[in-house]
């Protein structure tokens, strides 16, 4: 019997063998999104588990990957929902900077931070489309909605994103 | 919206959010195996009512209570 059936039938072999094949694309997808390892590694395991509990639900036949892509595309944008705006997500070198370097420095937050201020599925779009530059059929299979409706939620992220850098008297 | 306006947030985007490291570190099976230990067995919502059933028929019915200790 094949992996992916023993593990949909609950045998935990199966589903450690399972977690050591995937763990890494699954990882790679939700560090893309929220960009800390530290999180992305929880949040792996959660999802991980999550499957796990749903294994019922899975059709061996069924694509594993983009299965679990979405659940841990689920997680990443709760994470986000549930975020404290201030929480940085660029670490930032230590010692003096010279006056250029503040001034990229400060443009570059206020960018993070109106980033930050997009609603979740519009920043997950705008992140795995724009920064990522993954194609638009990945990440629509990954929020299980369409190539056109992902277009449309990064025109929309991008839209936002643009009216609040004005605001903040940024030019990007 | 302009393409070119467009570039020119996808590059301020890209320049405010470097790439990241998108290798897993270490494996994650232990982490899991502990998520697994430290979930508590739960009891099923219909396991509670078959209990609540039973109580009240004991507290009703008290002699019931021997009539079940001779069947178990």
């Amino acid at each position: 019997m094949d992996l992916l059936r023993r593990f949909a039938l609950g045998e935990i072999d199966a589903f450690e063998t399972v977690v050591r094949q995937f763990q890494g694309d699954i990882y790679s997808w939700i560090v893309r999104i929220v960009r800390d390892p530290g999180v992305a590694e929880d949040l792996t395991v959660e999802t991980l588990w999550r499957i796990y509990r749903a294994r019922h639900s899975f059709r061996p036949d069924g694509n594993f990957v983009a299965w679990a892509r979405r659940v841990a595309t689920n997680l990443a944008i709760d994470h986000l929902r549930h975020k404290r705006p201030e929480q940085s997500l660029l670490s930032e070198p230590a010692g003096p900077a010279m006056p250029d370097q503040l001034v990229q420095r400060e443009t570059r937050e206020k960018i993070q931070q109106a980033f930050r201020g997009l609603p979740a599925k519009l920043q997950v779009a705008a992140t795995l489309a724009l920064v990522e530059e993954r194609p638009y059929d990945e990440i629509a299979d990954a929020l299980g909605t369409s190539a056109g409706a992902v277009k449309l939620r990064v025109f929309r992220a991008v839209r936002i994103l643009r009216k609040r850098l004005k605001q903040l008297g940024v030019r990007p | 919206m302009t393409e070119h306006d467009d570039r020119q947030i996808r590059e301020a985007l890209k320049q405010s959010f470097p790439p990241v490291n998108t290798e897993l570190r270490r494996d994650l099976w232990p982490a899991m195996l502990r998520k697994f230990d430290a979930r508590p067995a739960r009891v099923p919502w219909y396991d509670w009512v078959l209990i609540g059933l039973s109580v009240s028929v004991f507290l009703f019915f008290p002699q019931l209570i021997l009539v079940f200790a001779y069947h178990l």
